[in-house]
């Protein structure tokens, strides 16, 4: 039987490859996720007392646990983060859902500069037309990879689009009430950092680094309905990256619970060390980039350019980006793209502050 | 993760949404008061997709065994009944890797959605069954006062009610920068929940306060004397006047009251906000 199934599937892709002749018959393995369903007879009554017990037992050490002050403020800073990505999570997987369906490749190539280097630059600055936290250009930077838009520019968009937006400098704005400087040096050093990254894809970047599956969206297929291939598209994006949304927020929680708030007071004399270690806090804490200006705000025993670093750091690299990117794009590429982007906005935001603030 | 499990979980997801938001206020734990709107269309949104997955899978497994009848037998398949015991029949063996043979023929893998997505079934879940509380005297007493953002110098003259209603962001403001000292002997009340001290004496009046989510949550806290401290998380009106000490309109002098009375108030309903006292204290 299971012979016979795999054939089919064989056959499947054979004439796939063959009709196509494309190398986007990557596969993932479907076949993992079924488990034999051949229930042994010995194992019968062992499962029917797992099944009482159990879950009983699960129960009642997660009560005894979760009851605990610092579980209950685990389990609701990290519920809290995923509460308020969702609404973000899905605009961003519907624009990117919508983007994959509706749009023609040839758009993005009218709209986006011909030579690469210069569509940077201008995909960076599209960014602002994004009104969303991170959690929302990601899938739409994958869906802009699909249909041909080179993969520099799409970073550019991917890092600007969370920190230039409207809604995020308007925040900025209110909580740097005092402080109008503030507003401009994020815009600019955060475009600054999403072209440098840009160009250095282009300079130094591979495509082996991006997972396979990247090029899923293949965009609107004749013959296909394309309100269904939105919603297929739209939902598979959304569970997919909010299962990592889920795996950042605990991470996000952890620390924001097992580290105590006073350590932020320690780092605060020397110029150097906050401006790293501002940087480090914002990657930790993964608060929504428009609400880090008003966190931003409040570390007032930090230089300003110390507390721009954590403004620009924050939307582009944080532990529910990183999680979030290798979802989507690999492994491999989520370690190196944050690596290079924590020290290519740590560098720009020291250089725009060091002369605007 | 199969697909009727994928419906399940957007089914499932949406409603805890709405459940927080739409049918009770339990979002207001979570999340500033502004991102319901968002919450409710989001929780209608995911229920939508639930459902069109569920109505399409059922429609997908018809055609199938439509197109199937077709080509076996060259005739209309009009016995639904049948059709549907028949599907059941090969439907777990067979079904699912036929169908994401036929999608991969459109260059749409959709059905593979990794494992990490079960994770979703987790805050789903939370929201749904085991809410957490609100954050409270644990993550306020691992946290050092937020730094109340300088006014200018002109603070207005204060009303004359006594005892004086006051959030604890003004009287923070009064005591450390108010150079006419308009706090001095003056009584005053304030709201806020109990955050036992290291040591017993005095214990903190506290407030956290959130601008997105509560993940960015930040404390604000008056240090209250001459009353021992009710247990954790109580919600309590405090009347008192400034516990002397520094210079009064410096920051020398230390955000703390001597308090004359505490009494037991309801939880508010948004309580991530720093307000004034409601009026009808017991």
């Amino acid at each position: 039987m299971r012979q016979a199934d795999e054939r089919t599937e064989e056959s499947y892709g054979e004439s796939y490859e063959e009709s196509y002749g494309a190398a986007r018959a990557v596969r993932a393995p479907a076949v993992t996720d079924e488990a034999p369903a051949r229930g042994r007879p010995w194992s019968w009554p062992l499962l029917f007392l797992g099944a009482a017990v159990l879950p009983g037992a699960v129960i009642y050490v997660v009560g005894r646990w979760g009851d605990e002050p610092a579980a209950q403020a685990w389990r609701t800073v990290c519920l809290s983060i995923a509460v308020q990505a969702t609404p973000f999570l899905l605009l961003g997987t519907a624009l990117s859902g919508a983007i994959n369906a509706f749009v023609p490749a040839r758009v993005f190539s009218r709209m986006l500069p011909r030579r690469p280097a210069l569509a940077v630059p201008v995909a960076g600055v599209a960014g602002a037309v994004l009104p969303g936290c991170e959690c929302a250009s990601v899938p739409v930077a994958n869906s802009l990879i699909g249909r041909g838009v080179t993969p520099a520019a799409a970073f550019a968009f991917l890092l600007s689009a969370p920190a230039i937006n409207p809604v995020v400098l308007t925040t900025t704005a209110i909580a740097f009430a005092g402080s109008p400087g503030m507003v401009l040096a994020r815009l600019l050093a955060s475009l600054a950092t999403a072209s440098v990254m840009g160009w250095l894809w282009l300079w130094l970047g591979r495509e082996e680094w991006l997972r396979p599956t990247t090029v899923r969206h293949t965009g609107h297929q004749p013959g296909h309905s394309r309100w269904t291939e939105f919603r297929l598209g739209f939902q598979h994006d959304f569970l997919h990256a909010g299962g990592f949304v889920v795996i950042g927020a605990m991470a996000a929680a952890t620390f924001n619970v097992t580290v105590p708030g006073s350590v932020l007071d320690t780092f605060s004399g020397s110029p150097w060390l906050s401006v790293l270690f501002l940087a480090a806090l914002a990657i930790l804490l993964s608060v929504c980039s428009e609400a880090d200006a008003f966190l931003a705000a409040s570390l007032t025993g930090f230089s300003p350019t110390a507390r721009l670093a954590f403004m620009v750091v924050g939307p582009m690299v944080d532990l529910k980006l990183i999680a979030l990117q290798t979802g989507t794009f690999g492994r491999a590429f989520a370690v190196r793209f944050s690596a290079a982007t924590t020290v290519v906005a740590i560098v720009c935001s020291t250089l725009i502050g060091g002369t605007l603030l | 993760m199969k697909r009727p499990l994928q419906a399940v979980l957007l089914v499932l997801s949406g409603i805890g949404l709405l459940h927080v938001s739409l049918f009770t206020d339990l979002y207001l734990r979570y999340v500033k008061d502004w991102t319901r709107p968002l919450l409710i269309a989001s929780g209608v949104l995911l229920l939508l997709l639930g459902a069109a997955e569920a109505w399409s899978l059922r429609g997908q497994g018809k055609s199938q065994e439509d197109g199937e009848r077709h080509r076996h037998e060259g005739h209309e398949g009009h016995e639904g009944r049948e059709g549907y015991e028949g599907r059941e029949g090969y439907e777990g063996r067979e079904g699912y890797e036929g169908r994401e043979g036929h999608e991969g023929h459109g260059g749409h893998d959709h059905s593979s959605v990794p494992r990490t997505a079960w994770l979703l079934f987790l805050p789903a879940l939370s929201l749904l069954f085991y809410a957490p509380p609100a954050l409270g005297a644990y993550t306020a007493s691992r946290q050092t006062a937020k730094p109340v953002v300088r006014q200018d110098d002109d603070f207005d003259p204060l009303p004359a009610t006594s005892p004086l209603p006051l959030t604890l962001t003004d009287f923070t403001l009064r005591v450390q920068q108010d150079r006419e000292q308009a706090i001095k002997g003056r009584s005053v009340r304030m709201t806020g929940f109990v955050t036992p001290g290291k040591r017993g004496g005095s214990w903190d009046l506290t407030r956290l306060v959130i601008s997105c989510c509560a993940a960015d949550a930040q404390v604000i806290k008056v240090r209250i004397h001459g009353t021992p401290a009710l247990s954790a998380n109580t919600w309590v009106t405090v009347v008192g006047t400034w516990h002397a000490g520094g210079t009064l309109g410096t920051s020398s002098a230390p955000v703390a009251l001597d308090a004359r009375t505490v009494s037991e108030v309801e939880k508010p309903t948004n309580a991530y906000m720093d307000a004034l006292p409601l009026t009808d204290s017991r």
